[in-house]
């Protein structure tokens, strides 16, 4: 089967930073057993729909789990000489250094836009001509908020009745197809029509295979402004 | 035949002309001590101008461009001059080259590419401990695209690779050397003891995220000036 790769798009401390962000949470101060639940509803979404690179997340996970199981027990005696150090300091550390060079690359990209607008002559031209630059992924959230919106549109799924494990009955390319049927006719849909009624395997497998068709510009996805659901536009025309 | 070249050398071309020259003819770009060479060469074999006085020449010329109103300007990267044209003009480039909208590098490359550019020499260990995520996919894709290459092994336990970013990374970036890299904040800035600004980091937080957060549909209730 065709895998997604998470990689492609944004990794565990963007999560983290996105939780924090979301709640408006002091970063000195990350209520860690609220994000650390809200953080382990993510990646169990993500293996419920076999992403690949999830073990990444898993590693945090731990991590967090293990600075929550910290901060459960009784604190030794305060030392008068050393201050407490906060379990939570090692990953408030790592977000910052993050945080830094996340920003340095915005800074990058912002080089790269201007020095594009410049046009040499020959050999002196710009190297992106030949074709060295990366396909973007044109999703415009993200792929966080597209995962929130798959959670919400299988919980209003309805459930499969039997728990006989079926051979794979749909295949990416197959919901590929049925995506570009569907949007033959209109500019966008919103991936609730395209699942409407559908069971839990065809909106993971339409979930993947819109991914998939987003990766090779096919076409775009944005969210709607509640953030429960998305949409899927055509590239062209 | 060696008249001709006293001859030039009693009228002596001013060093921008000739600069202006060599970049609007060369094919490929041209670096400070080769026109230092070829001015002396042609002017006065014993007194070389010095590459400070090229610097000013180049100067001098892209003012005197701005001024006339010119499309062109002459631009050092990655060591090489070339003459390259300005941005205003780019969508009238664009049409006639019926060139591509410039494609992004993904997120995942920019960070790697950040981390490596600011940290070189660095291992594959060092850049993955930032991100939190294994980049050997990014640092190969990179590799691929000639932005970074293997400049030696670490003298420590496993000697890993060192990467480094290459001239084409300055050539594609717009940059003259690593000096100009945009200023990478150091975290004390962003905590500074007591008067840490906290919606100035939830903010940067965002932005970070989401360069392109569409106005209005931002969760935070203070979206704020950005500075």
């Amino acid at each position: 089967m065709y895998r997604v790769q998470l990689q492609d798009f944004e990794g565990p401390l963007d999560l983290l930073l996105l939780l924090i962000n979301r709640r408006e949470i002091d970063i000195f101060d990350i209520p860690i057993a609220q994000i650390t639940n809200e953080y382990l509803s993510y990646v169990g979404l993500m293996k419920s729909i076999n992403l690949d690179g999830v073990g990444d997340y898993i590693y945090f996970a731990a991590l967090l789990l293990s600075i929550k199981a910290r901060m459960l027990l009784p604190q030794p005696e305060p030392d008068a000489e050393e201050d407490q150090i906060d379990p939570r300091q090692q990953i408030v550390e790592q977000l910052l250094e993050y945080i830094r060079y996340k920003e340095a690359a915005g800074h990058l990209d912002e080089k790269r836009e201007q020095r594009i607008k410049l046009y040499t002559r020959g050999k002196a031209s710009t190297p992106d001509e030949a074709e060295t630059s990366e396909k973007q992924v044109l999703v415009k959230r993200t792929i966080f908020d597209l995962m929130n919106a798959l959670h919400q549109v299988l919980e209003d799924a309805p459930d499969e009745e039997s728990i006989t494990i079926l051979p794979q009955q749909y295949s990416v390319e197959d919901q590929s197809e049925h995506v570009r049927k569907m949007m033959f006719m209109q500019k966008q849909v919103s991936f609730r029509d395209l699942v409407r009624g559908k069971t839990r395997g065809f909106i993971v497998a339409t979930f993947l295979a819109v991914l998939e068709m987003a990766f090779a510009q096919e076409i775009f996805v944005s969210t709607t402004y509640d953030g429960n659901g998305f949409i899927i536009n055509r590239t062209s025309g | 035949m060696n008249n001709v070249k006293q001859e030039d050398a009693v009228k002596p071309v001013p060093l921008n002309m000739v600069l202006e020259a060599l970049t609007f003819a060369a094919e490929t770009p041209v670096s400070v001590e080769q026109i230092c060479k070829i001015y002396a060469e042609v002017v006065d074999q014993d007194s070389p101008p010095s590459e400070q006085a090229v610097e000013e020449a180049l100067e001098l010329l892209n003012e005197s461009f701005e001024k006339e109103g010119r499309a062109v300007r002459i631009q050092n990267w990655a060591g090489g001059l070339r003459m390259a044209t300005t941005a205003s003009v780019a969508p009238f480039l664009e049409t006639f080259f019926r060139r591509e909208r410039a494609r992004h590098l993904t997120k995942p490359l920019m960070e790697t590419l950040a981390i490596l550019a600011y940290k070189q020499p660095v291992t594959r260990v060092e850049i993955d401990a930032i991100r939190g995520v294994d980049s050997g996919y990014a640092i190969r894709k990179l590799l691929s695209l000639d932005l970074i290459l293997i400049v030696g092994r670490a003298d420590v336990v496993g000697r890993p690779i060192l990467y480094a970013t290459t001239d084409r990374f300055l050539d594609e970036f717009g940059l003259r050397d690593l000096a100009e890299l945009p200023n990478l904040r150091q975290t004390e800035e962003l905590l500074g003891d007591g008067t840490f600004d906290q919606q100035r980091l939830r903010r940067l937080i965002s932005k970070g995220l989401d360069p392109e957060e569409p106005d209005g549909a931002s969760s935070s209730s203070d979206t704020s000036s950005t500075n």
